[in-house]
């Protein structure tokens, strides 16, 4: 991509209760409230407090950026055991920020200044002395070193004030202030130092977003998506990495006049959430891969009994209880095929935080609609990332008014009645003179138990979905890169995408003729248009942060073509690198055979 | 199951018990129970509670999950909602949250309720949810044809207990008292009257209502829980007892060997709509 104007990138490491993670939010909020547009993402340990490690990672830009950079700008160390092994990530003549105050007890080599490369430039200061001096305690190293940054490039001093005081809002006023002292402190010792290496700050540009802009994580997105579209009822269950997005609505649900339950386990939130749906209620539930597993009887009854509800999966690595605090794609399958019997249902991946918003915003429609369960299939890394999102003034996510069927038209009433669309008319409990039961056996048109009509049924269920991939205002597939025939196309889903972004403007740099493809709708697949770009494409690359290949095979399977896959299982996203790598491997092997050829 | 074609014959009879009205509350279809079988007085009580209460077939939701008495959503003319094993009460939970103004009515076996739904059981009766939870207890599973169910006595003999059964059988009672149910309750599907008006009841109570049902399976359980042996065994609750005491309640419902039918506890508090109602208020809300 477009290297000119800003675009660095901070990495904050530290020791789980250091605050490096609110070090690094105050960072990145202050560089959205400068104008740029901003990529965040934290990694942290299972451990709340203790010796686990964190790391704070923002970048910033004054154009859009699609993921975070393998290589950062800038890392700043708040604990040195834990930031050594990340010396080499920083670029050459980048920065490295740390404390260079003398401690007795470091080992022998357990200094970082050991560990920096020559053409890295060490900035080492006192930094648990300024703390101490500003404020009469080591805790504010954290607001310290952000001073220093601020002092060192120049970055405007207020906003980082400003965002310091809103965090500290609800402390009492010395804490402001102590944090306020520990920041000018640490500005003053970085106006001091001489600049020697090359990161530069510019200003914030013209495509920048501005002040229009809001910082959000996808969890937030989702959250922000669903009250949009005016969610009625919402029931959860605890579970990393999902569970801030029940925490902010029971913060925002009840005064809004929807209901809040936190249910017993991740079977009651979907079995209630399909109750409500039953009623008429825009029902939601979020969970990840552990709470899904157990939500999959839960899918089937939807699907069968044709009841719409919203259920957002954040993937993490798995199986079992896996690594919660990192980010993997691997519940793919769970999320499309699992569950008993051919229970098709509608899976979204959104790619970015904008995505989050619109797909959670319409969510509710396309499950009421087909009248069958949607689930939101997202992950760690996109659910925990900060994006600045610019929300679109033009989407309206509020529900339409529902009208009611006339008796008259429906004499006898049928609830699975068999029509032209497949999706059959549906009345609500308390609506007069269209009693019926639902069920999860199979079931006539007017709901009562019957095997024979399976078949028909099953069909019905299946092709009611077809018209989703050409649903109105949702971006079921997008391809980007060149136009035409190309030697390699790059698909991807969810998180990974942005990566895959970033690695086709690289290799189009490199002179490779490249496209890249997102699909969104895993579920059903927009089979047509990812015919085409097969078509287009002499060599199809799918990365993916699982091991087994989850959407390599299911697209490999609707096409019937085999494509090369690029898996990763590593708790980490995908790198720019290695997908690059196998962009120009596969570029010269899509030339080879052709040039024998000709 | 195939679609069940009406006797024409029936019609005639229907017609004379269509006259006293409790039969508006029937479905088309007929119940597929063994003839004998403890549920049929269910299913008169329940038609009978819900004329009784004078209330809109429209506006009440029969939620079940799997199981003999799980069919029941079927053979009522009310809306209803035949859902998954065990999940009866967060579905029910679901449907009432979704619109209170509808009357709920949860209906299950023992399997369905205290084997492998035993876990909600506590959280619904916890939290008040204002809906009656009618839980037929025959001490056996019957539609997988008679195995070994937590209700079980000691000793039974069952395909899945061929060598006698080792498990102490659960307390239902016990459990739903020290769960918080705010109505607690027992009837036997012996007598056939007085269920209805225990699920009359049930159904008055503003709160979360448990009414048990000792019910035989005339099938699979020739030697335990028989309309003989309830029937000399079942006694009523005794005339003073004080319904409001908890430990009263706990006294009568530890008596096993004699079990008791009649209203063993009921309170007063604020039912899960109205809790949330209060949460609203405290959030600054409009409700």
């Amino acid at each position: 991509m477009n290297k000119a104007g800003t675009d660095i990138q901070i990495a904050i490491c530290g020791s789980a209760g250091d605050g490096t993670i609110a070090s690094g939010d105050i960072m990145k909020r202050a560089a959205a409230l400068m104008g740029y547009n901003v990529i965040a993402f934290d990694v942290y340990p299972p451990e709340i407090r203790g010796f686990g490690k964190c790391i704070s990672r923002i970048r910033i830009s004054s154009q859009q950026a699609y993921s975070l950079k393998e290589q950062s700008d800038i890392l700043i160390s708040l604990n040195d055991s834990h930031t050594i092994p990340h010396v080499g990530e920083v670029r050459d003549f980048g920065a490295v920020i740390y404390d260079d105050h003398l401690v007795s007890t470091v080992a022998e080599g357990g200094h970082i200044s050991a560990h920096i490369n020559a053409a890295q430039v060490p900035y080492g200061f006192s930094i648990r002395q300024i703390s101490e001096q500003a404020t009469n305690s080591a805790r504010s190293r954290n607001i310290v070193i952000l001073g220093y940054v601020a002092g060192l490039y120049d970055l405007p001093n207020e906003h980082f004030r400003k965002i310091i005081e809103a965090k500290f809002a609800k402390k009492p006023q010395a804490v402001i202030d102590d944090n306020i002292k520990a920041f000018d402190a640490g500005v003053l010792v970085g106006q001091a130092v001489f600049k020697l290496d090359d990161v530069v700050v510019g200003k914030a540009g013209d495509e920048a977003t501005g002040s229009k802009a809001v910082m959000m994580t996808g969890n937030g997105a989702v959250v922000r998506g669903f009250m949009e579209a005016e969610i009625q009822s919402y029931f959860g269950y605890p579970i990393t990495p999902a569970t801030s997005i029940m925490e902010r609505l029971a913060v925002e649900l009840p005064p809004a006049g929807g209901n809040f339950l936190q249910t017993e386990d991740e079977i009651s939130a979907i079995a209630a959430a399909i109750g409500a749906g039953y009623t008429g209620s825009r029902a939601a539930t979020a969970t990840s891969g552990p709470g899904l597993a157990l939500m999959a009887e839960m899918l089937g009854l939807g699907v069968m009994a044709e009841v719409p509800v919203v259920v957002v999966v954040s993937q993490r690595g798995g199986p079992s209880t896996g690594l919660p605090t990192k980010t993997e794609q691997s519940d793919l399958n769970l999320a499309v095929f699992g569950g008993s019997g051919d229970a098709q249902r509608i899976v979204l991946a959104p790619t970015n935080v904008e995505g989050c918003y619109r797909c959670a915003g319409m969510a509710f429609d396309i499950a009421e609609k087909y009248q069958t369960p949607v689930i939101l299939l997202i992950d760690l890394y996109l659910s925990n990332r900060y994006e600045t999102v610019v929300p679109s003034v033009e989407a309206s996510f509020a529900p339409k008014p529902r009208e009611p069927l006339k008796l008259e038209d429906h004499q006898p009433y049928k609830r699975f009645k068999f029509t032209e669309s497949h999706i059959s008319p549906r009345a609500l409990p308390g609506e007069a003179g269209f009693m019926h039961t639902i069920t999860g056996l199979e079931h006539n048109e007017s709901g009562r138990p019957n095997d024979a009509i399976h078949m028909d049924m099953t069909i019905k269920r299946h092709e009611k979905l077809n018209t989703a991939v050409n649903y109105p205002g949702l971006n079921v597939h997008k391809r980007f890169g060149d136009e035409g025939p190309v030697d390699v196309g790059i698909l991807g889903w969810g998180s990974t995408f942005g990566e895959i972004l970033e690695t086709m403007y690289e290799a189009q740099a490199e002179g490779i003729r490249c496209a890249a493809m997102k699909v969104v709708m895993l579920s059903p697949l927009p089979v047509e248009a990812l015919k085409e770009f097969f078509a287009d494409c002499r060599e199809i690359l799918v990365p993916e942060l699982n091991y087994e290949g989850q959407f390599a095979g299911l697209v490999s399977a609707a096409l019937g073509k085999p494509v090369t896959r690029l898996n990763r299982a590593t708790g980490s996203p995908v790198v720019v690198k290695e997908i690059l790598e196998e962009v120009r491997r596969l570029s010269v092997q899509s030339r080879a055979p052709l040039s024998a050829a000709e | 199951m195939n679609e069940r074609v009406e006797p024409v014959y029936l019609e005639e009879k229907l017609e004379e018990i269509r006259a006293d009205g409790h039969m508006d509350f029937r479905s088309k279809s007929l119940p597929t129970w063994c003839p004998g079988c403890g549920y049929f007085s269910m299913a008169e009580g329940l038609t009978f509670a819900l004329k009784q209460l004078g209330l809109d077939h429209k506006d009440v939701v029969v939620v079940s999950g799997i199981g003999c008495a799980s069919r029941f959503p079927f053979f009522v003319s009310t809306y209803g909602f035949h859902t998954l094993h065990g999940r009866v009460l967060p579905v029910a939970t679901g449907v009432k949250i979704g619109n209170d103004d509808l009357t709920v009515v949860a209906v299950g076996g023992d399997g369905d309720a205290f084997a492998i739904g035993g876990g909600h059981i506590p959280h619904a009766a916890r939290r008040n949810v204002n809906m009656t939870y009618l839980v037929f207890d025959n001490g056996i599973y019957g539609l997988t044809k008679g195995q070994t169910s937590p209700t079980s006595a000691l000793g039974f003999k069952t395909s899945s207990s061929p060598y006698e059964n080792g498990d102490v059988p659960l307390n239902p009672l016990m459990m739903l008292l020290s769960y918080g149910a705010s109505w607690v309750g027992q009837a036997y599907a012996g007598h056939k009257q007085h269920l209805a008006d225990m699920i009359t009841e049930a159904m008055s109570h503003q709160g979360f209502s448990f009414l048990r049902v000792l019910s035989p399976c005339v099938t699979f359980d020739k030697t335990d829980n028989t309309y003989g042996n309830l029937n000399m065994l079942v006694r009523e609750l005794p005339e003073d007892h004080d319904n409001s005491n908890l430990m009263a309640a706990m006294g009568q419902a530890m008596q096993t060997d004699h079990p008791a039918i009649g209203v063993y506890y009921q309170e007063k508090r604020a039912t899960l709509h109205q809790a949330m109602q209060a949460t609203a208020n405290r959030a600054g809300g409009s409700e």
